[in-house]
């Protein structure tokens, strides 16, 4: 009897908690859904994906319209992989985890903000779209909210000002950090965030470095009290 | 006169734009109400007028290699009829077997009926964002001259056949379909209420009303680009910004994508009021 009573009632709390436990992360929200219920299937759309996109390459096709074995999942299951499908998905995601050449995952935190506030690089067609002389940007703030002092910030992402304040410099949060912005799909298998890091994305792995430290370092205005308004 | 006018035209991105420019701190909807005084002030004097004056006049010019007119082009209502044709494109045609957009339909007149060069019109061959902007072109004043001869109606797009049906089913999956390096499908910024993208707030597209109030702004001046833009443009930035290949001008994916949220604007009946004001778009 107690038992029952018991059992009801964490139904209860579980059921009134669900619609408060689906923020915009979690598998269910059309942010993350695949491509879902249809009569399409995928050789139709590659089909139409060709004529349609006629002024790539063979290799930009490949690389930026063909899903991977990560999206292709993503997209069948509606965001939503099942056990094995996550475990191949995050097997093949670690299994492209870069670090920098010298081993350092924390970099410098003046150039992270460069990086994580430009918006320049990766976009096909225009002459300066790759210039090695012009670092590509991650567009950070396109998603998050960080250093409150730039002006411009998206919602799509959590807010990650104050993000070294709270969680501290441990070697297992620089790790953590380093791996989430060099490949989020490494840690959650159908993440909203874009791979940053490994062929076909944006930073190197020195970059990533850069913006770890960008986050994490107590010196960086993510951790400081923003400048008070101009106004 | 005249020349008071150009002045508020030049004059007016200055004073109203450092208003008008969002930040994060302000919600979309403060931000909505400044631009609507400035939509409001701009409405006498709307600069994409000029690509629809400009636009009425090249339908009826004779141009192109064979000399003749658009007045024989069918946008689906006979040929040359132009009143109400925005309002129910796309749609198929019989004589190409292929769904159109208005942008599409003109594009294939251009080629089959005056005889111009299909990739010189289509294949972007600009080297900057900066020289695109400047850039106006015949197929875009075009379109916004013909869309605007279906100001006042709201969209009334159904899907009658089996290409129709077809083509709405492919705009759904690629709608849904993450690609590209940004991981990104069209729906993960414009299906969910309430983003906002580095301060701008996102449109959700799967909601008729927000499909219906967006949709009907377009063909648009966009004050950032001095340029009026069309929806198949707006549709290939954002796969640009997705870091996809160029999309061509009704191809099987710009009529896909175009139908697909069009069938939720043609829920409402939001009327179609061209050319729209538009911050950046």
């Amino acid at each position: 009897m107690k038992n029952n009573t018991l059992k009801v009632l964490s139904w209860a709390v579980l059921a009134c908690a669900a619609p408060y436990s689906v923020p915009l992360f979690a598998a269910g929200n059309p942010a993350m859904a695949g491509t879902g219920d249809t009569t399409i299937t995928e050789e139709q759309f590659l089909k139409a994906a060709k004529e349609s996109f006629p002024w790539a390459t063979p290799a930009e096709f490949d690389e930026r319209v063909k899903n991977d074995v990560t999206l292709a999942i993503c997209n069948k299951t509606n965001g939503q992989p099942n056990a094995a499908e996550t475990d191949v998905i995050l097997k093949f995601e670690q299994s492209r985890m870069e670090y920098p050449k010298d081993g350092k995952r924390y970099g410098d935190w003046k150039k992270g903000q460069e990086w994580a506030e430009g918006a320049h690089g990766g976009r096909i067609g225009f002459a300066d779209a790759d210039d090695p002389a012009h670092p590509n940007g991650a567009n950070c703030y396109a998603c998050h909210a960080i250093d409150l002092n730039f002006p411009a910030a998206g919602n799509m992402g959590p807010s990650l000002t104050n993000y070294g304040k709270l969680r501290g410099q441990s070697e297992p949060m620089i790790k953590y950090t380093y791996e989430k912005v060099f490949n989020a799909k490494a840690l959650v298998p159908c993440s909203l965030m874009p791979r940053y890091g490994g062929k076909g994305h944006l930073l190197t792995a020195e970059q990533v470095a850069d913006i770890t430290a960008f986050l994490l370092d107590p010196a960086s205005p993510v951790n400081l009290p923003p400048k008070a308004a101009a106004q | 006169m005249k020349k008071k006018l150009a002045w508020l035209f030049i004059a007016s991105p200055m004073v109203f734009g450092s208003q008008i420019l969002p930040t994060y701190a302000e919600s979309p909807t403060d931000e909505d109400k400044k631009f609507e005084a400035y939509r409001e002030a701009m409405a006498d004097f709307n600069p994409g007028d000029f690509w629809i004056e400009d636009g009425e006049k090249l339908f009826h010019e004779q141009r192109g290699p064979k000399n003749v007119s658009l007045e024989q082009c069918d946008l689906g209502l006979g040929p040359g009829v132009v009143k109400g044709a925005y309002a129910q494109l796309p749609r198929y045609f019989k004589d190409t077997n292929r769904v159109e957009t208005l942008e599409g339909r003109l594009l294939g007149c251009m080629v089959n009926l005056q005889g111009f060069d299909e990739e010189k019109i289509t294949k972007p061959y600009y080297q900057s964002l900066a020289e695109e902007d400047g850039t106006k072109s015949d197929l875009v004043e075009l379109v916004a001259y013909v869309a605007s001869q279906s100001n006042g109606e709201p969209y009334r797009v159904k899907l009658e056949n089996a290409a129709e049906k077809q083509a709405y089913e492919l705009g759904k999956y690629a709608f849904y379909h993450r690609m590209g390096a940004m991981d990104l499908a069209c729906a993960s910024c414009h299906a969910t209420p309430g983003l906002v993208l580095r301060g701008v707030h996102l449109p959700v597209m799967t909601d008729p009303a927000t499909a219906g109030k967006v949709m009907t702004a377009f063909p648009a001046y966009v004050i950032k680009d001095a340029n009026v833009r069309t929806w198949f443009w707006r549709n290939e930035r954002c796969l640009l910004a997705m870091r996809l290949p160029f999309l061509k001008v009704n191809s099987d994916l710009d009529v896909a994508l175009h139908l697909f949220q069009v069938m939720e604007a043609s829920k409402t009946d939001t009327p179609i009021a061209v050319p729209g004001i538009k911050p950046r778009a």
